[in-house]
């Protein structure tokens, strides 16, 4: 299955999410069971070819095929003990918070609570910061595109699977940092 | 002919697709909507002939049953209704055990007939709403009272999603992000939809089940009753009470004040108050400051931020309430949209849904999404996500298995639904057994495949890829179980109750007593020196008397005991909350 003919787009590194939501509503509009000439089967296979298309790490690795080895790119490296710390921090002030039943406890955590959310916005600024330069990297693809080595595309690819997984599980502390509020 | 069905905690409608219009259906007295209240007595009467008999005969009169469907005893939201965990919930009414889904299709038929007399045709085939946070068991229940109507049930579709449609229809050229805001009589739903040309693609939902109108019309008839020094009353005068509420609510959505009148309750007493807007906003905010949670969920899921919404639909007789206009206001930075009729536009959108199933309704189409995560236990009791909450439906997606053990001859699967990491917290759906003949570790493999149909219902297929044997396995619904297993259930915990009833009381205030003492003690290290010596004596006084209760194992004094120190400690809390903030 080739994710880019489903929704018919062209095969390339740069795809905005308004092209990709768009090619995808429209056809979806059309193959959806309850039209007159839907198809469950090709509805459930675009839904599956938007996904990949939305994710610019898996975007780039169908573009890329295999890979011959796999990355820890720097940037990761240099970044995860920060991430790390700071969601496992969350994770046991947030348990902290929503076990405590009386209000002295939960006044005791007003403080650390207020650093980690502190902590949370650096940390996601620092990941922001890597995900801009990504896309600018990805705009360098998109125009050398297809003259482009594997191993490259592989690289931002790893890079940007660390990126939307540290975003997802930051804001998910995040979000439940403010409805502690 | 399809009908669309908004079956509703407190009120339900039918309506259809004529000559390219929606229309909703009235009774003989010209009423639209029909309050879901079945009354079992000599005959079984439904709407407001059983609404009438609710306080006369409170024990045959049965409301709310939506808030019942689909449910388990000893779910965390079955609180205050006794049964044998696990086992799904049925009442006792007209001398019957009877299930939700039962008195749901009682409502049903009434609906059906209303729409039959008034077509003079029969209905057969139907739409019918739920929550949009339903899980597959509430889901599954709901399509089978339909059934039990007599219905064909040609789809389930989320309420929130329903209302969506029946505000898009006239815009369907429009390019927009849309949030519903759907507080209902006993349930909240926030969805949040991308329109584009006449397509309806929700992209994140989030809401509670156990939400509603209910529950703040239970909050005032609190207020009614402490501020006329009630403290008990008979089950009939408790139904007058609420009524009183929800009136009261209403009439306090356009006034300032209303007047309470309750004449003859028990004992010939009676109740006459004023009560104003301000006084019941002060008991339902609390309430109404949850749907916050559930809205930042759904924005946060579909990536957006407030800003990005184009129009906040309300919908649900509550948000009729200023109080309930300006929270969404504060929560999304922009005044609502009012345009949907609050008790009307989900029966819209169900029978808009009905004329896209039959063909009437062209280039409209609804993408819906699967609101919860749907995945299996795995070896360590943990949950595995195999399709992610916010998945558009109808969807499909499978996994290999192989086994752990040499020498294994099956696998037990067990079906989740639900958000929480920890297997058992989630909702099981239901677990079965794959045999399979003893192999060497590894080498025996079953695929396992979850499809959600587009009525957001599982099924799910298990297949030993080495003999080919499959097996599709019906997640069953709550309901199949007899009525003497249920009893026998019942009646033996019931018995349990009474008996750990105190011992439990008394646990859950030790746990309580054991982590306040050192918070007390954390708290006054922290504060040190900025306490008076009256005070921190005041406290280490009442900390004692909570230690003594302890040693005592009286559970009145140790309740007692509690209650003073946190009293005593209030300053305290306010002091560290300040100190945070600067």
């Amino acid at each position: 299955m080739d994710p880019f003919s489903i929704l018919g787009l062209p095969r390339r590194p740069l795809l905005s999410e308004e092209e990709i939501g768009s090619a995808y509503r429209k056809l979806a509009g059309t193959l959806h069971p309850d039209q007159a000439e839907g198809d469950t089967e090709r509805f459930r296979e675009l839904g599956e070819a938007a996904a990949i298309l939305r994710d610019p790490a898996r975007r780039l690795r169908e573009l890329a095929g295999t890979a011959s080895s796999s990355n820890l790119p720097s940037q990761a490296a240099a970044l995860f003990p920060q991430i790390a710390a700071v969601l496992q921090q969350a994770d046991t002030l947030i348990e902290k918070n929503s076990v405590a039943s009386n209000a002295l406890s939960k006044a005791l955590l007003s403080a650390p609570l207020k650093s980690l959310s502190f902590d949370l916005r650096a940390s996601l600024l620092a990941v922001g910061t890597w995900r801009n330069s990504l896309e600018k990297e990805l705009i360098r693809l998109n125009a050398a595109w297809p003259g482009i080595d594997q191993d490259a595309m592989h690289l931002v690819a790893d890079s940007f699977a660390y990126v939307t997984r540290w975003e997802r599980e930051l804001k998910e502390r995040e979000l439940a940092l403010a409805c502690t509020e | 002919m399809i009908a669309g069905i908004d079956l509703g905690t407190t009120n339900s409608l039918i309506g259809v697709y004529e000559s390219g219009f929606p229309t909703l259906l009235a009774d003989s007295n010209g009423k639209r909507l029909l309050p879901s209240v079945v009354f079992y007595g000599n005959e079984i009467l439904v709407g407001h002939e059983a609404r009438r008999m609710q306080a006369l005969h409170p024990e045959e009169t049965i409301s709310s049953v939506k808030r019942l469907i689909g449910r388990r005893f000893g779910e965390p939201e079955m609180e205050g209704i006794a049964g044998t965990p696990g086992a799904p919930v049925t009442l006792a009414l007209g001398g019957q055990n009877r299930t939700p889904e039962e008195i749901s299709s009682e409502i049903l038929k009434r609906l059906k007939a209303i729409a039959e007399t008034r077509l003079g045709t029969e209905i057969a085939r139907a739409v019918i709403t739920v929550p949009a946070y339903f899980n597959d068991a509430q889901r599954a229940a709901t399509k089978r009272a339909g059934e039990l109507a007599g219905f064909t049930v040609e789809r389930i579709v989320s309420e929130p999603t329903a209302a969506a449609l029946a505000y898009g229809l006239d815009k369907l050229q429009d390019r927009s992000k849309i949030a519903v805001y759907d507080l209902g009589g006993g349930t909240f739903d926030l969805s949040i939809l991308q329109l584009d040309n006449g397509v309806f693609q929700v992209l994140s939902t989030h809401g509670d089940t156990r939400l509603g109108g209910d529950d703040l019309d239970r909050a005032i008839g609190k207020l009614i009753s402490r501020k006329a020094v009630l403290d008990s009353f008979s089950s009939s005068d408790g139904i007058r009470l609420h009524e009183a509420a929800r009136t009261a609510k209403e009439t306090l959505s356009s006034e300032e004040q209303t007047t309470i009148l309750l004449p003859f309750l028990k004992d010939g007493e009676s109740i006459e108050m004023t009560l104003t807007r301000s006084e019941i906003e002060e008991v339902c905010a609390p309430i109404l400051r949850r749907t916050r949670t559930h809205c930042l969920h759904a924005l946060g899921d579909a990536g957006l931020r407030p800003g990005d919404l184009d129009q906040i639909i309300l919908v649900g007789g509550s948000t009729r309430m200023p109080l309930v206009r300006k929270m969404v206001a504060e929560i999304f930075g922009k005044e609502p949209n009012l345009s949907q009729h609050p008790d009307e536009a989900v029966a819209l959108g169900a029978v808009l849904q009905g004329a896209i199933l039959e063909g009437s309704l062209h280039h409209v189409a609804l993408l819906d999404v699967t609101p919860l995560s749907l995945g299996l236990e795995t070896f360590g009791g943990l949950m595995n996500v195999i399709i992610p909450r916010n998945t558009t439906i109808p969807a499909k997606a499978g996994e290999m298995f192989t086994n752990a053990v040499a020498g294994q001859s099956g696998m037990k699967i067990t079906v989740l639904q639900g958000e929480r990491e920890l297997a058992d917290d989630n909702w099981t759906l239901g677990s079965f057994e794959i045999p399979f003949p003893p192999s060497p570790k590894g080498a025996a493999r079953v695929g396992v495949q979850f499809s959600i149909d587009a009525d957001g219902i599982l099924q799910v297929l298990a297949r030993d890829t080495a003999t080919g044997s499959e097996k599709i396995v019906e997640i069953k619904s709550a309901v199949e179980v007899s009525d003497e297993a249920v009893e026998a259930m019942l009646s033996d915990s019931l018995e349990h109750a009474f008996e750990d009833m105190d011992a439990r009381i008394f646990t859950e205030a030790r746990l309580k007593a054991e982590e306040m003492l050192p918070a007390v003690e954390a708290a006054l290290s922290q504060l040190e020196g900025e306490l008076g010596s009256g005070e921190v004596i005041l406290i280490r006084e009442q900390a004692a008397q909570v230690n003594a209760a302890l040693t005592s194992k009286e559970t009145a004094r140790l309740k007692n005991a509690l209650a003073n120190l946190d009293n005593a400690t209030q300053s305290l809390a306010t002091r560290l909350i300040e100190k945070a903030m600067h």
